[in-house]
């Protein structure tokens, strides 16, 4: 419907840099919105599709908060599961709608089901309304791919491979995996975080950290208590690893003669520099990982209450497409001195937990 | 021939690399892989990755002989469908047939 030209990526000396060119809209912002009031039901998505993109694009969040009272909310869950039986065609057959009793075997029936608890946390712990804040339906396709070792959100939806079996189990099996795919969503629609390099990681770690809440919320489970893992039961019993990631201990998660060992740092010093795997998303999101963990340990109780809505407010309300560890250090500071009131036993936490993993907070008091 | 396919990202980040002589390949595989390294032009669709898509692989394939050596980067979104015809191939069967180097690089 428009026309675009975002952004160039250019290699220079092994890096990859990225910057946005000037952005062209051949149909303006008012004839969306026009149609957000007045067209039919799929004339009236589009063109929503279209005023969040475009604030994406020119880094505004207004536009559409103050457009959703016009277009039509749904205040319900509603989830869909679909088949690719093993082929890569998207989003395949539908096999469970909501409310349908479970059917179509485990994948289906994890799917559907931690996708709810993960509307669950978002919307009871958040007061937030799914993905978009307006009751988008939350669709997953399972049995992705032949023997397909990866789970992916590719935009509009999750989706979920089988494993080989030799190195990777069902990808469905893990609560903490589907919250971190739909939390790619939420990143979506609020921060936007670039993937690639620092922002990349953030949009990594901010999965991670709600997906571990979707966990710890689902099982009622106090800092402590929690494992803060990452697709812990992902691997096979032939993988010498316990979890994709830990959150608690970057780095320890695996250490396999095949896939090679845990390559996540827990401090800036050991920050990877590297063009693989979009500058290391997976790899550096060890980093504000540890932090939120540090800061969820020092305040205790439910994670999800204080450390978690600190992260919230940050990544809805702070946080921009090129925003780095330094940005998100200060705002988690700033949101928590404005929730807690500055020189807080929360405000203080936050600066000390992202000094232990080699951020300075220079906010003053 | 020597092809190259070396993969990255997805959700645990994990970097793959493996190796194949084009002689071990289907011969319908290996007239692809003559087919690609001869073309003049560039095999990759202008398809964008989707905005806000996360965890996906990218890939980068190396196919050299004597003479020629192409390297193409891209992602699953946009990998043409005879390179992805081989990296299906090759990563499938890497224990199969005929390995150089084949490594899991985390």
């Amino acid at each position: 419907m428009f026309f675009k030209n975002v952004s160039t990526v250019v290699r220079r000396s092994g890096r990859l840099l990225n910057w946005t060119n000037h952005t062209c809209f051949i149909i303006p912002e008012y004839v969306n919105k026009k149609i957000v009031e007045k067209g039919t039901k799929k004339q009236k998505e589009q063109a929503w599709k279209n005023l969040i993109l475009t604030e994406q694009l020119r880094g505004r969040r207004l536009v559409t908060g103050l457009m959703s009272s016009m277009f039509s909310v749904s205040n319900r869950l509603e989830r869909t599961i679909f088949d690719a039986k093993n082929s890569e065609n998207l989003p395949g057959t539908l096999v469970r709608r909501e409310g349908e009793k479970a059917k179509g075997g485990k994948p289906v029936t994890e799917a559907y089901d931690y996708s709810g608890s993960t509307y669950s946390l978002f919307r009871e712990i958040f007061d937030r309304n799914s993905i978009d804040t307006r009751g988008m339906k939350l669709d997953s396709t399972v049995h992705y791919g032949d023997d397909y070792n990866n789970a992916f959100w590719n935009g509009t939806q999750m989706v979920y491979g089988d494993g080989d079996g030799d190195i990777f189990q069902r990808f469905t099996k893990s609560i903490d995996v589907i919250g971190h795919e739909l939390s790619h969503g939420v990143t979506q629609y609020e921060a936007a975080l670039e993937y690639e390099g620092q922002a990349g990681a953030l949009n990594e770690s901010f999965s991670d950290v709600f997906g571990s809440l979707v966990k710890q919320y689902s099982l009622k489970q106090k800092v402590d208590k929690a494992d803060w893992l990452i697709g812990s039961g992902l691997f096979t019993r032939k993988i010498r690893g316990s979890a994709l990631r830990s959150m608690k201990e970057p780095g320890t998660a695996y250490d396999d003669p095949i896939i090679g060992k845990d390559p996540q740092p827990g401090h800036m010093k050991d920050y990877v520099e590297t063009t693989d795997d979009n500058g290391g998303v997976h790899i550096n999101s060890g980093i504000p990982n540890r932090a939120f963990y540090l800061i969820a340990k020092e305040l205790g109780g439910y994670a999800w209450e204080k450390a978690g809505k600190i992260w919230y407010l940050t990544l809805t309300e702070r946080l921009r497409e090129r925003s780095d560890f330094q940005k998100a250090a200060e705002s988690t500071f700033q949101v928590a001195r404005n929730l807690y009131g500055e020189g807080s036993h929360e405000e203080d936490a936050v600066k000390q937990s992202w000094n232990l993993v080699g951020i300075k907070i220079k906010s003053k008091r | 021939m020597i092809i190259k396919v070396e993969r990255s990202g997805g959700l645990v980040g994990l970097h793959t690399s493996t190796e194949i002589d084009a002689k071990d390949l289907p011969p319908q595989l290996i007239t692809k892989a003559r087919k690609i390294i001869n073309a003049k032009i560039s095999l990759l669709p202008r398809k964008a990755k989707p905005i806000g898509s996360a965890d996906h692989y990218s890939f980068k394939i190396s196919i050299h002989d004597s003479k020629r050596r192409k390297v193409f980067e891209c992602t699953q979104y946009n990998i043409h469908d005879d390179l992805k015809s081989l990296v299906n191939y090759i990563e499938k069967n890497s224990k199969k047939v005929k390995l150089k180097d084949a490594s899991f690089k985390p």
